[in-house]
């Protein structure tokens, strides 16, 4: 038979288990702001039954007698497969994003199409060859030309040095990001940090929930930089793969190595930033067709303008694209008669040829990639919010349900106080009525 | 089951939603206030190289224009002073035909010879008129008067071309030759204009048979064909007025053409961006209302 008092400790562990799981649900509601807060829940178990002797009850046999609840655990709620996916998406939205930033730049640099656009210029630039050609004897005529050529050649520089300066951003931001004290250096510590206070309190067979939600976080910042990926030690902590190298790996004394050289295409935003900075990037790209383009233009004028070079014949780049003619030296026509005007109306029936194509067949070839970076990145970042929205419907705190739950465990909490109450009253009739007859 | 909608759920997207309609009004926005739907090449990489090509067409038809105008009031100096070259033939063949009558005296024809040569003189003088400076019968020589006031009847200038673009690939010459109507005076012996006129002058002031002779012949015959050639030159300095006339018109048209078809593809059509605009405008204000309903309730408002 059980003690008189056995009732009162099944309720005191009713009114204590309750109070804890209003404790979680407490936490919770206080976290439901929390950027990478994941919901927690107290697990609720019997406790070990009383066993009932044998022969004790009416059958004979034995019995198992509650004896109340406790917290088995407060667990995490959390589906790590979604993590992966988010991780995968957010490399990607890394990569189109950074990408999408470089291509804006670009097409900011080039300003078409506007009137201050190369276009709009080389189009002065004929205009001023055929006032020129109407105007053969006319000085102000030729220095008009040689003033427009000038800054024809200003503006080739310029959107030069521009592309020069996008692709050294580029390079810039990523040996910030992976320098002394830069994010991966920064976040690498602090998982190296985590992973050993999260292996300590399994040891000690506690779940560090929050130190989790924390580690996933960085994990996601890292995702979005480098290609990601994750291998439980055994102990819970994690060995961490990121961009072709182990970055953080618990059984190293320091838990994590940094720096050190990335592999070849290491993904995400480094990667991008990476192939931007590159030879081969679309900044540095343009920039050699737009050297492609002043060649083309030096070579068409210089070859007709035959008596000195009107272009320098050693700038034929954008960035070195010069003119040395002067007023004087416009050669207006083949011959030394002051009304020729052969060369300078050959000049001009360049308007519209392969200068022109090859420069507007480059703008177009920019809005091409730049739209398809565009809507790479769209196409990520609804990736990325989709996943995230099926991570928040697993993990994320509803109130409406917290509320509810703080209802339930009230309740619950209310009723094994009235339950110790009724124990309290049978004991009362124990106690203080029982044996007093003729009293 | 269901998916669970969780607080911070339904906050971010009602704040995603609410992004994206400010993002395409502040779109639309951009459209209506500079009126092009082309900003940038990505908004449209085909649409772009469409209006840089149309752009530059266009600056060039409006170069062409320009030059066609030039080349005109260059070609009307021309037929001007021909037309004065005219006049000036007219009068001489008057004289000629009076001088050539045996009722005038020595002295009247001494006097009709004085005339024959200062309109000589003023021949010489149409030939050098100048259109901004420049001769316009000089050939490509322009800084040179083609046949200089009181000095020899040879010609000055050079036999150039000079010519000026009027379309793509075209290019119209714009100066006369006055050479092949003038020539090179007595010297020369070419049988021209000039060379006519000096003879004329000669057989007024000679008094032989033969003077009077070659007044009524070879003089007359000279004459008339160097009006021929005369009215040749004016004739076809016309067609090529008339010709930059043509271009002209085309030239405005072409651009007219081309403005119309940037128009189509840069600019932005206001009717339709500004239905959008009120549609989207309308969107907004609904996911405003919806989503301060969606954010604000809860089960908090229901419990006491």
């Amino acid at each position: 038979m059980t003690s008189a008092f056995f009732g009162l400790q099944t309720s005191l562990r009713g009114l204590l288990t309750q109070q804890q799981a209003l404790d979680v649900t407490g936490h919770n509601i206080a976290n439901a702001n929390t950027a990478g807060y994941s919901r927690q829940e107290a697990v609720l178990e019997p406790t070990r039954p009383y066993i009932v002797p044998s022969n004790s009850v009416n059958t004979g046999a034995g019995a198992q007698l509650g004896s109340g609840v406790d917290v088995a655990a407060i667990r995490r709620i959390r589906d790590q497969f979604l993590d992966l996916q988010y991780r995968a998406q957010q490399m990607s939205l890394g990569d189109a994003t950074a990408r999408t930033g470089s291509l804006d730049n670009i097409e900011g640099a080039f300003a078409e199409p506007t009137d201050d656009g190369l276009a709009a210029q080389l189009s002065r630039f004929w205009d001023a060859w055929s006032d020129v050609a109407n105007a053969p004897e006319n000085v102000g005529a030729r220095a008009a030309l040689v003033t427009t050529a000038q800054t024809l050649t200003a503006s080739f520089r310029t959107i030069s040095d521009q592309l020069t300066a996008i692709a050294q951003q580029a390079q810039d931001e990523y040996d910030a990001i992976t320098g002394t004290s830069g994010d991966v250096e920064n976040i690498a510590s602090e998982l190296a940090g985590l992973n050993r206070a999260i292996g300590d309190a399994v040891f000690r067979g506690q779940e560090p929930n929050d130190l989790m939600d924390r580690r996933d976080q960085l994990v996601d910042r890292l995702a979005q930089l480098a290609q990601v990926s994750v291998t439980d030690t055994g102990d819970s902590r994690w060995r961490i793969d990121f961009g072709g190298v182990t970055l953080v790996d618990p059984s190293t004394p320091t838990g994590y190595t940094w720096p050190q050289t990335l592999g070849r295409t290491p993904g995400g935003k480094l990667g991008a930033l990476l192939e931007l900075a590159s030879a081969s990037g679309p900044a540095l790209t343009y920039r050699s067709q737009l050297d492609g383009v002043a060649t083309d233009l030096v070579r068409a004028v210089n070859t007709l303008h035959t008596s000195t070079p009107f272009f320098d014949t050693a700038g034929t780049t954008a960035a070195t694209i010069a003119v040395v003619a002067t007023a004087a030296t416009v050669q207006t026509g083949s011959g030394t008669a002051s009304g020729e005007n052969d060369v300078a109306q050959a000049i001009a029936r360049l308007r519209g040829g392969s200068t022109d194509q090859l420069y507007q067949a480059l703008v177009a070839r920019i809005g091409t990639e730049s739209q398809a970076a565009v809507r790479a990145q769209s196409t990520a970042q609804s990736l990325v919010d989709a996943i995230e929205d099926r991570r928040q419907s697993v993990a994320g705190v509803s109130l409406d349900e917290e509320m509810t739950n703080l209802i339930r465990f009230q309740r619950g909490y209310q009723a094994s106080a009235r339950t110790m109450t009724t124990i309290d009253e049978l004991l009362d009739t124990l106690v203080n009525r029982t044996g007093r007859v003729g009293l | 089951m269901s998916m669970r909608v969780t607080t911070l759920m339904s906050s971010r997207a009602t704040l995603r939603d609410l992004n994206e309609g400010l993002g395409r009004l502040a779109r639309l926005q951009g459209q209506l206030s500079s009126g092009k739907q082309i900003t940038r090449p990505s908004d449209d990489p085909y649409g772009t190289s469409r209006a840089l090509a149309l752009r530059g067409e266009l600056g060039g038809l409006d170069q062409f224009q320009r030059n066609v105008n030039d080349g005109t009031g260059w070609l009307n100096t021309c037929d001007t002073a021909l037309g004065q070259m005219s006049d000036v033939l007219g009068r001489v063949r008057e004289l000629l035909v009076q001088g050539g009558n045996d009722t005038a005296g020595p002295a009247e024809r001494s006097a009709m010879a004085d005339e024959i040569d200062q309109l000589a003189e003023s021949l010489k003088q149409e030939a050098d008129v100048q259109y901004g400076g420049r001769y316009v019968f000089a050939g490509t020589a322009t800084d040179t008067a083609p046949y200089p006031l009181g000095g020899v009847d040879r010609y000055q200038g050079d036999a150039g071309t000079i010519t000026r673009a009027i379309g793509p690939q075209v290019e119209l010459p714009i100066n006369a030759d006055i050479h092949q109507l003038l020539g090179d005076g007595q010297p020369a012996a070419d049988d021209l204009l000039l060379n006519t006129l000096r003879d004329i002058s000669d057989h007024l002031r000679g008094s032989t048979p033969a003077d009077a002779a070659a007044l009524r012949g070879t003089d007359l015959q000279r004459l008339d064909a160097s009006v021929d050639v005369l009215n040749g030159i004016r004739a076809d300095v016309g067609a090529r007025t008339n010709r930059l006339a043509v271009a002209s018109a085309r030239l405005s048209g072409l651009a007219v053409d081309a403005t119309r078809l940037l128009s189509d593809v840069e600019d932005a059509d206001m009717a339709q961006t500004i239905t959008e605009y009120t549609t989207q405008q309308a969107a907004y204000s609904a996911a405003l209302k919806a989503g301060a309903n969606i954010v604000q309730s809860s089960l908090l408002d229901f419990l006491h």
